[in-house]
């Protein structure tokens, strides 16, 4: 028997790590709620669509982490895309919040990226017009105003590397048609309060 | 002598124990160096997390984020148990391959905790680049397979987490695995290519320890056999002065020549101090002379006639001679010289022990005059013991010489030749008238048959007389005989003669005839054939004369009936046996240890040295005299050996 503890020791072992893998995965493949963005550019919104080409917005929270891969995914997006989209990213800030909560090196990444444009969204009245809960939610609507994609541009919470809503929002701007709709990886923008009260899902841990 | 064949198959043992050796201990090392990397690991990706994300936020409100958990407890779980093994159970196969599949999993935490990067998938090939430290592929092929169903499992269940697209070809985890399989090869090839050159290393050091175990081995025996080489030297120079001091302080003179034997001789090379004490010659003097000074005109030529034959052949030499001193006084000695040889058996040296014996020879010359001395009293003594028994029978004899006279005496004194008379004279009375009176007369009627009656008185006593003056010649004789035959003995002092043994044993054995028979002591005689021997006859009566006198004495003291004395002869071996056996009183244990000593006797009368004389005479003759008894009651063997010289010349 003593022979053969080391190996069920091992065995012990991986099965531990194994349940723990399986909790982060779960974690991080918990998509955000959706409260159902309008189809059509909310008319209540400040933000100016763009009438020669379409417009991107991403959603985002200043301070979330997870929040980076998807600066860094639109990067990408942008670099593909450049000229062919006019690219916003609003960033939260709640109220009674210091004017430093939005100078984060998020604010500074995407102003950092050529042809997007980063903007306070003081209160999160932007956020509640298109009716958006999780950080780095993006939506694309067309000179039109019409809803072509809504959704999170990385495939797990805070990762990096290709994904399909990326890739989807790629091929709407190369005119073809492609996915509308992808989960959304990231912090609430909402606090839990607003979160109860708006009867949304929220992605915390 | 170490053969190569076996020189060989050590090297190649020895090669695969240290390259054994070499792994395990590179192994130990490096499974230390993962549990240092792991920890390291874990605290980075602890650090990792507090730094990318170290909160979740809810619209203004935060909380720690899991991530930081996860890297605390299950980054904890993943390196805690690589961690244990490798300081647990270091070197063992198990604990690398625990190592190897917390290394990826650790990457693949790590690439969660930063976001899954794509950069961050390089931490595999660093982990892989490190596993390949342990040289074994083994261990690669665990991480590899790891990292492979990891890929295989999320790319079948959730491509776009690992792949980046939600529909991913089936092959495409074997794409990312090819990666891994691609630097495998070349960690595989590197494995090998290290591998050889331990091996090569290990085949160098153990062919170098081979060499420097039998240079050692070789320097460890030519140490123990120069150790013993020194302490046979001591103990060599020890015994050296020893012997020297031996020498030195010997009391025997001690020269030592070269081994040359021509003329003039061996060339003195040592003497010790004795040999000036001897001699007179001192070391300075001796040196360099040959022997020969210390002879003179009295050395016996025989002798260094046979010293010199015998130093010739390279043999020993024992003798005596007469020597002379520096100061020309003789002297006699002794000597005895031996050849030195070399290795090769070659005589090199002579050395000569030789003593004094001047002194010696004074005081043997002394003893000789004395033994024979003692020798000619002890001949005196037996013969004094044979001339009292020739007297002892004389005196029988001479018994019945006068009992024959007396008995012819009373035959002559009552003759009837008295009555010869009466009747002769009656005869010349009548001669006128004879044949009237012998006739007529009453007397001389009864004359006829007196005078038959007297003749037939003559006759008988004429028988009567010539019987007993035959027994009184024979007498007589028989007291010549003995008187003969101690003349003779008594005569023959000194002078061997070759004689028959059985023939001087019925000598002794007439000489003690009448007293035996006058004890009633019954002689048996069981004699062999024995060859003639060449003695002096006397001595030997005079032992069996004291034997048979003695037995006759032990048997009348016994009072038996059946007293009886046996004498035997017999030959055995060359030695002429005889033995006289009484079954008279026997001899008590005690005695029988000192029956031989001078002036001991348990007879009445005895003086004690009959048998001393006779042990004496035995010794003297080359032979001895045994006694045996069985104690008291059971009688007594007394046992003459006599060797049988008879090729030696009678006066020889």
């Amino acid at each position: 028997m003593k022979k053969y503890l080391p190996w069920l020791s091992a065995l012990i072992w991986l099965a531990a790590v194994g349940s723990g893998m399986g909790v982060l995965w779960v974690y991080d493949h918990t998509p955000g709620g959706d409260a159902g963005v309008p189809s059509q550019w909310p008319a209540r919104s400040k933000m100016h669509l763009a009438s020669d080409q379409p417009t991107l917005i991403m959603f985002a929270h200043p301070k979330c982490a997870c929040t980076r891969a998807s600066i860094g995914e639109l990067a990408v997006l942008m670099t593909h895309c450049q000229n062919r989209v006019k690219a916003i990213v609003v960033f939260l800030r709640p109220k009674g919040t210091r004017e430093d909560w939005l100078h984060t090196d998020l604010w500074r990444s995407a102003e950092a990226i050529p042809g997007v444009t980063a903007q306070a969204d003081e209160g999160g009245g932007e956020s509640r017009n298109f009716h958006v809960t999780t950080s780095g939610h993006v939506v694309l609507y067309d000179v039109d105003g019409k809803l072509l994609f809504s959704g999170g541009i990385t495939s797990a919470r805070g990762h990096f590397g290709d994904n399909a809503g990326r890739s989807d929002i790629v091929q709407w701007l190369h005119h073809e048609n492609a996915g509308t709709e992808t989960p959304v990886f990231g912090c609430s923008l909402l606090n839990p309060v607003q979160a109860s009260n708006s009867n949304t899902i929220v992605c915390t841990p | 002598m170490t053969t190569k064949l076996d020189q060989d198959g050590q090297v190649t043992e020895r090669t695969a124990t240290l390259l054994k050796e070499r792994l395990d201990s590179d192994h130990k090392r490096i499974d230390h160096m993962f549990a240092w990397l792991m920890a390291v690991q874990w605290l980075a990706g602890v650090a990792a997390a507090l730094w990318i994300s170290p909160r979740a936020w809810e619209g203004e409100f935060s909380h720690t984020h899991i991530h930081v958990w996860v890297a605390l407890f299950l980054g904890g779980t993943i390196s805690g148990f690589p961690i244990f093994m490798a300081l647990t159970r270091p070197g063992a196969t198990l604990t690398r391959h625990v190592i190897a599949v917390g290394q990826m999993l650790s990457c693949g935490l790590l690439i969660h905790l930063t976001g899954g990067r794509i950069e961050s998938h390089f931490q595999y090939f660093g982990a892989l680049a490190f596993l390949a430290f342990y040289r074994d592929w083994r261990v690669l092929l665990t991480a590899t397979v790891v990292a492979a169903t990891d890929h295989f499992v999320r790319g079948m269940y959730w491509p776009q987490s690992i792949f980046g697209v939600l529909v991913a070809s089936w092959w495409r985890w074997l794409e990312h695995a090819g990666w891994i399989v691609f630097e495998d090869v070349f960690l595989v090839l590197a494995i090998r290519q290290t591998l050889r050159e331990m091996l090569g290393v290990a085949e160098r050091q153990a062919k170098l320890e081979t060499v420097n175990e039998m240079i050692e081995r070789t320097v460890n025996e030519r140490t123990s056999e120069l150790r013993r080489e020194i302490a046979e030297r001591a103990r060599a120079e020890e015994s050296l002065r020893l012997l020297g001091s031996a020498v030195e302080q010997s009391k025997e003179a001690i020269l030592i020549t070269d081994a040359e034997l021509q003329r003039p001789g061996p060339r003195i090379l040592f003497v010790n101090p004795a040999f000036t004490n001897m001699t007179g010659y001192t070391a300075e003097e001796a040196i360099g002379q040959t022997p020969r000074i210390l002879q003179g005109p009295r050395t016996d030529k025989t002798v260094l006639n046979r010293l010199r034959h015998n130093l010739q052949r390279g043999e020993s030499f024992a003798g005596e001679g007469i020597n002379y001193r520096k100061d020309g006084t003789e002297f006699n000695l002794e000597w005895q010289i031996a050849p030195i040889r070399d290795p090769g058996a070659k005589v090199t040296h002579f050395v000569a022990i030789e003593r004094d014996i001047t002194e010696r020879k004074r005081a043997q010359e002394e003893l000789e005059n004395i033994h024979k001395q003692l020798l000619e009293a002890s001949r005196r003594d037996g013969m004094a013991e044979i001339a009292s028994n020739v007297l002892h029978n004389v005196g029988n004899v001479l018994n019945s010489v006068n009992i024959s006279t007396n008995l012819i005496a009373e035959r002559v004194r009552k003759s009837k030749i008295p009555g010869l008379a009466k009747v002769v004279d009656l005869l010349e009375q009548h001669a006128h008238d004879l044949g009237d009176f012998i006739t007529l007369d009453s007397r001389g009627k009864h004359l006829p048959a007196h005078v038959r009656d007297l003749s037939e008185c003559l006759t008988a006593d004429q028988r009567a007389m010539i019987g007993e003056l035959e027994s009184l010649r024979r007498n007589v004789e028989h007291i010549k005989e003995i008187v003969a035959m101690q003349q003779s003995y008594a005569t023959a002092s000194g002078v061997k003669e070759l004689i028959n043994v059985v023939e001087l044993v019925e000598d002794g054995i007439c000489i003690n005839d009448e007293g035996l028979l006058r004890h009633g002591v019954e002689v048996v005689r069981e004699f062999e054939q024995v060859p003639p021997m060449n003695v002096e006859k006397h001595k030997i009566l005079q032992i069996l004369v004291n034997l048979l006198s003695n037995a006759k004495y032990a048997c009348e003291e016994s009072q038996r009936a059946d007293k009886r004395v046996t004498v035997r002869v017999a030959n055995d071996e060359g030695r002429a046996i005889i033995s006289v056996t009484d079954n008279g009183v026997g001899i008590p244990l005690e005695n029988l240890t000192r029956i031989f000593n001078h002036g001991f006797t348990t007879r009445k009368g005895g003086h004690g040295f009959g048998l001393h004389s006779g042990a004496l005479a035995a010794k003297e003759m080359g032979g001895a005299l045994c006694v045996h008894s069985d104690g008291p009651g059971h009688g007594a063997i007394f046992t003459l050996e006599l060797p049988c010289p008879t090729q030696e010349h009678p006066n020889g």
